[in-house]
């Protein structure tokens, strides 16, 4: 086995017990990156260099016998929305793209003061709008399983790099799927957690009341080993809750899920799930049946009917608001010009890639004067109703399957001259971002073309813990995450 | 409704980006086809909710008032595309309201 293959647990233990250096797993994973690269596209930025400095001190640590950290040793690759400090963080946007931060988000130093080296800066749709990975400045990241193919968006570079074997655990950030989709379609478990578990200083916004970080790994433990780690309370995010965290590790032990109910949402008879989706969602429903769960059905009318429409006033509403800042004066790119007004409009004519621009527009639009309350206001209440409808399926049952996506992995190019299409893809993943709750995606198997399936299960606010066990049955049944040969058509 | 070119320009200036006439068209069309989901919404009974409540946050926290250092503003400074000593520099900005 090479050590790129081993899971991060994998490779904290094997460090601690000094079967293998810090400084080895990182050539390993570099080697392993540098050789896929030019494939899969999967990073913006290399910090390798970095990386080994701190795989060092990992070393040092143990050959001092001292504590080297829950994260000892394990190569992470980083969505490029979170800042590192004096490291490019580009939002793989042209209006920030040499910028470097004067500090470190919170989870960046979290996981490197766990001993994690953080390799480099991962792909990802241009300021996380998109669900392809392909609205980004530095070109589309490629599935690792059908180079042809789009890794799912946004956090498609952070879903890619695990799935190929680059790194066992990547950061992604999810707004309305960018976590999930992407785990779904690389074939990666992927972790949105509730609103407020993850610090989201450093992350650079988005839509501020949805936005999420979360890990992409290849196992469940490596899930719950993260989570631990990223979860952490801080004074510096006001949304982040100061509620104890659980010992996330102590959910993947559990062998029955006898008492629980697992839901099943009627309206997704309405939907045109593809034939090998739906053979993912009813595979997975039969294996949480046979751990002891009973499925019941729940119904979710306002979520599946007017999730989309709310989710698209009110993240451009916030995106509009937070993409302000981006003004060519106080960072990132500049164009320019005589008189300020200009430098504004110049400046982010030329930063901004076509779908941001659209979301700026729609979401300036919904806030504008005389449309404010017919939509904004009016989404905002929707979203109420959806938290609600949420909350009354919990009140039956302790989690909810729903698929990623209506298909599989699409072509690059298939769906780009057609957002609304692309939109539609978050149908199922967006309303959970909608309600802060949290949602894992699970790889199933994979299709006759060899294409990963995924589903997503979705728990209560807080409700991790039963996530990561019904998480890690279904890990035992269908497998931990593969690595893909990447480059290999199938 | 059909939002026409003319207000996506003039929303382009709220927002103060710059648009030519191809990305105003093309915006145009991307409108009339996302109303369709936003005029959705007009249809479901939101009689009596509040849009303010956000359910299931925990409320504001609070924290002393304390000064802390933030070590960082010559290297923030020095990533600006124009300063001068602590300052961020713009172009002149008197006579711009002549202009919107």
């Amino acid at each position: 086995m090479k050590l790129y293959e081993l899971s991060a647990s994998e490779i904290v233990r094997g460090i601690r017990n000094k079967d293998f250096s810090a400084v080895e797993v990182l050539r390993s994973s570099l080697d392993r990156a540098g050789s896929l690269e030019k494939d899969l596209n999967a990073m913006t930025a290399f910090s390798s260099e970095e990386a080994m400095v701190q795989a060092a001190s990992v070393d040092e640590a143990i050959a001092r016998n001292e504590e080297p950290g829950m994260l000892a040793g394990v190569p992470v690759l980083v969505k490029d929305n979170m800042c590192t400090k004096g490291i490019n963080t580009s939002c793989a946007s042209n209006i920030l793209k040499d910028w470097k931060p004067p500090y470190n988000a919170t989870v960046v130093d979290l996981i490197e003061n766990e001993g994690a080296s953080i390799i480099g800066k991962a792909n990802m749709d241009e300021f996380a709008m998109g669900s392809s990975c392909e609205h980004s400045a530095f070109g589309p990241a490629h599935n690792p399983w059908d180079t042809d193919r789009v890794t799912g968006g946004s956090s498609g570079g952070s879903a890619a790099g695990v799935a190929a074997g680059y790194v066992p655990l990547s950061l992604g950030s999810d707004t309305g799927g960018s976590i999930r989709l992407p785990a779904g379609f690389c074939g990666t478990f992927g972790l949105k957690p509730t609103y407020g578990m993850v610090s989201r200083y450093g992350l650079i916004a988005f839509a501020s009341s949805l936005d999420q970080i979360g890990p992409f790994a290849r196992t469940m433990e490596d899930i719950a080993l993260s989570l631990q780690v990223l979860s952490a309370i801080d004074p510096k995010d006001s949304t982040c809750s100061r509620r104890q965290r659980p010992v996330f590790n102590s959910a993947l032990q559990r062998e029955s899920l006898k008492g629980r109910k697992v839901g099943l949402v009627k309206e997704f008879s309405e939907y045109d799930l593809s034939p090998d989706i739906q053979g993912a969602v009813n595979k997975t429903l039969r294996t949480l049946e046979d751990a002891g769960a009973e499925i019941v059905e729940v119904s979710l009318p306002v979520t599946m009917t007017s999730g989309l429409g709310a989710y698209y006033i009110l993240a451009p509403a916030e995106a509009s608001s937070n993409l302000a800042r981006y003004d060519g004066v106080k960072y990132g790119h500049s164009e320019p010009s005589d008189d300020l007004l200009n430098l504004y409009l110049k400046t982010r004519k030329a930063g901004f890639g076509d779908e941001v621009k659209r979301r700026i527009l729609t979401g300036t639009y919904v806030l504008s004067s005389g449309y404010y309350d017919a939509y904004y206001l009016t989404a905002q209440k929707v979203r109420q109703v959806i938290t609600r409808e949420f909350n009354a399926a919990f009140a039956q049952v302790d989690s909810i399957i729903m698929p990623d996506s209506p298909a599989p992995a699409f072509r690059i190019g298939e769906l780009i001259d057609d957002p609304i299409q692309m939109y539609m893809i978050d149908v199922f993943t967006l309303p959970v971002n909608l309600a802060g709750l949290p949602g894992l995606s699970v790889n199933t198997g994979f299709s006759s073309q060899g294409l990963p399936l995924g589903v997503q299960l979705v728990g209560p606010k807080w409700g991790e813990m039963q996530l990561l066990s019904q998480g890690s049955i279904l890990e035992k049944e269908f497998g931990s995450a593969k690595i893909a040969d990447g480059g290999e058509k199938r | 409704m059909a939002i026409s070119e003319e207000v996506v320009k003039r929303v382009a200036m709220l927002a103060r980006l710059e648009i030519d006439e191809t990305e105003a068209s093309s915006m145009a069309q991307h409108f009339d086809g996302i109303l369709e989901h936003f005029n959705r919404l007009q249809e479901l009974d939101l009689e009596g909710i509040n849009p303010f409540v956000m359910e299931g946050i925990e409320g504001t926290p609070l924290r002393e008032d304390e000064v802390r250092p933030w070590g960082n503003r010559d290297e923030a400074l020095r990533q600006a595309p124009d300063s001068d000593g602590d300052f961020f520099r713009v172009p002149s900005i008197l006579g711009e309201e002549d202009k919107i």
